[in-house]
């Protein structure tokens, strides 16, 4: 490691003027793209990029990585303020931020997403910068092999986020790899429950499905809720936001959460087709699983939102480091910068840490920028957005729909997509009713392709023998995991059943 | 008061399991006419078919455990405790969601031709009048302003084209501006 040429690097980013402003305007769009349901960092990268042909390459670099960091704190605001993820890999981020926010700390909630955003992207690109050829060579090593165990691994957390039932939750978890396979078939194009509807054909959208899911099943819930005398339907938050960063007591208390939530973030999305979706599942299960009170996951607690929202952010640089040193993006949005890249005359590959090391140096510190950009720009916006949920439920549950309905329509211009967002409106309202866990579905859809396109492959290079899996040592590691995982979740549930069972005993003897 | 057997959790859980049964079956002869692939090693029916499995094996260990919980249920139980309901005539709760749920079915049916703002303008005032808002200076100005406000931002800053029905000489008349 060069370090007289990585600080004067990190120098020449932190001391452009241009590069900061860029960088700084990039996290505001995002932060903005991604609070908005529908729309993605991708979208948000995709969208500026004509923008960006006219600059030089370390400021065009700093607004789309800015974009991408901002975009990926500003989907927790979302989740946490309306129960609708602003993007897939706030998905988990509901599961604790959205109780919080009903619990009236939506401040304490957004800062601590927002301070395990600047944390996690921080870790991802200390390792992208100290460790990048070493986890690349490792990532470069999955075949479909490692790929399908690799989602296995991913769908053996589904225990620990399935709640009371682990029946419903499985059951959850096979209607949503069910989900995935409407449409044509990825390896023979055959026509699978189409219905003849054409619109079926490429299967269900995800971000009108997690909308439905989560957004319009609350708001219809709401609505049921109100009328039936459950809530008021005055009620709105009274909190008082006094701090924007979270105190000591709490980063004291989710520091472990926050570190194995980045290094997790960063190894996952290092992995190429692997990105801060299953990732933060994955954090959150492994976070909860060593935790001392997992009974208390899932009630709102900052615990929660800091695994989550450190993971996803670490998966930024995670994603960067097959970029940048074998030229393989690692989820959508380093393709795009791969273009941003080749455009400007740069070709990233092996060959770029020979012949282009200090531009590499130049991106590692404009990836640490968009990190302490997104930090000032989710400093300045707590409050803003923390207003949100100090609006009445009477006003707050139409507005949320009207926006929903738009944001599930956004993602393809298609008609269609709001009815799907509306009829997983009522699927997600009946499961709640009804006490079947919504997670474990949203990670079978993110899973459910992975799985069945490796599965096939796998099966199709060694004709059908399944056997061969034992000639791949990392595949093989991650099963082991993944029954671990499994083994662990079911004692873990065991223990928060019992917990609970004693404390409602605790409660009626009182 | 003890809670009728049909009518707590235990017993809507034995209830959804059948249903989802039924579902089940259904989905199985719905994959059985997926068309088959020649030389593939495996079929693109087969993995949905897998899940169908899965959930099928599922669905049957819920049922048996409402079933056990049913014949062996303590009052302090928590399946014991009283189900949701979806009857209409029982639970005003339950007819405000379907309303709303028919609300957005006409929404969708609508979006195209009569477009965004104008169908959002109806949905968001009718559910705040239905969930108490009676304010009609907010109730207007919020159902109109918000719809507004979002096709503006969607449309001018993230250039996606949302359709306008009836209000398109507003989008011509911000084009020309």
């Amino acid at each position: 490691m060069d370090w007289n040429l990585l600080f004067s690097s990190y120098a020449n980013v932190f001391l452009d003027p241009t590069t900061l402003l860029m960088t700084l305007l990039g996290a505001a769009g995002g932060v903005l793209l991604g609070a908005i349901p529908g729309m993605t960092a991708t979208m948000g990268v995709a969208l500026l990029i004509p923008f960006s042909f006219g600059m030089d390459l370390i400021p065009s670099i700093g607004l789309l990585l800015g974009i991408y960091c901002g975009g990926m704190y500003g989907g927790s605001i979302s989740a946490i303020l309306i129960h609708a993820p602003g993007t897939p890999s706030a998905a988990a981020t509901l599961l604790d931020g959205y109780p919080m926010a009903q619990k009236g700390e939506a401040g304490r909630a957004l800062s601590v997403a927002m301070f395990s955003s600047f944390c996690g992207g921080v870790i991802g690109a200390l390792i992208m910068t100290f460790l990048s050829p070493l986890v690349a060579r490792v990532a470069m090593k999955f075949t479909s092999a490692e790929m399908l165990m690799l989602a296995i691994f991913g769908l053996s957390v589904i225990i620990s986020i399935s709640g009371k039932s682990i029946a419903k939750g499985l059951i959850s978890a096979f209607f949503g790899m069910l989900l995935c396979t409407i449409g044509l078939d990825p390896t023979y194009s055959k026509q699978r429950f189409t219905f003849g509807v054409t619109s079926l054909k490429g299967g269900l959208s995800f971000i009108p499905v997690l909308i439905g899911l989560f957004a319009v099943a609350e708001v219809i819930a709401g609505v049921e809720r109100i009328i039936a005398g459950r809530e008021s339907a005055q009620a709105k938050s009274n909190e008082k936001i006094t701090r924007v960063l979270p105190d000591f007591q709490t980063i004291k208390m989710t520091a472990g959460n926050i570190l194995t939530g980045g290094i997790i973030g960063t190894f996952i999305g290092a992995i190429p087709g692997a990105g801060g979706d299953i990732a933060v599942f994955v954090s959150y299960a492994f976070n909860k699983g060593i935790s001392k009170h997992p009974e208390k996951w899932g009630t709102g607690i900052p615990n929660g939102v800091a695994s989550t929202e450190s993971a996803n952010n670490g998966c930024s640089g995670g994603a960067m480091i097959p970029l940048l040193s074998l030229g393989v993006p690692g989820d959508s949005v380093t393709a795009i910068l791969l273009g941003a890249f080749i455009m400007k005359g740069i070709q990233p590959g092996p060959m770029m840490y020979v012949s282009e090391l200090p531009t590499v140096y130049r991106v590692f510190a404009a990836l640490m920028l968009a990190n302490l950009a997104m930090l000032l720009v989710g400093c300045a916006g707590v409050r803003i957005f923390a207003k949100i949920v100090s609006l009445e439920k009477r006003m707050l549950y139409p507005i949320i729909l009207i926006v929903s309905l738009l944001g599930a329509f956004s993602i393809n211009k298609n008609v269609f997509d709001i009815g799907v967002c509306v009829f997983f409106g009522v699927i997600g309202w009946l499961m709640n009713k009804y006490e079947f866990p919504l997670s474990p579905i949203l990670l079978a859809l993110i899973l459910g392709p992975m799985c069945e396109q490796n599965f096939v492959r796998f099966m199709d290079l060694n004709h059908g023998n399944f056997g061969e899996i034992i000639h791949y040592p990392i595949a093989i590691g991650f099963f082991v995991v993944a029954v671990g995982v499994v083994i662990f979740s079911l004692i873990n549930q065991r223990k928060i059943n019992a917990r609970e069972a004693a404390n409602a005993a605790g409660s009626v003897q009182e | 008061m003890e809670t009728k057997k049909t009518q707590t959790k235990a017993f809507a859980n034995l209830i959804i399991s059948v249903l989802l049964l039924v579902f089940e079956v259904w989905a199985w002869i719905q994959s059985t006419a997926i068309k088959t692939a020649k030389n593939a090693t495996v079929q693109p029916a087969t993995f949905p078919q897998i899940m169908i499995l899965g959930m099928g094996v599922f669905t049957v260990i819920l049922l048996i455990q409402s079933v056990m919980k049913l014949l062996s249920m303590k009052a302090d139980d928590p399946l014991a405790q009283k189900a949701e309901t979806l009857n209409v005539f029982k639970d005003r709760g339950t007819l405000a969601a379907l309303f709303v749920i028919a609300l957005c079915a006409l929404y969708v049916y609508l979006f195209k031709d009569v477009g965004y703002v104008v169908v959002s303008f109806f949905l968001c005032a009718i559910i705040m009048w239905l969930i108490g808002l009676r304010n009609p200076v907010k109730l207007l100005l919020i159902s109109a302003l918000v719809p507004l406000g979002m096709w503006f931002i969607f449309y001018k800053f993230l250039t996606v084209n949302i359709p306008m029905g009836i209000l398109q000489p507003l989008r011509d008349l911000v084009d020309m501006i």
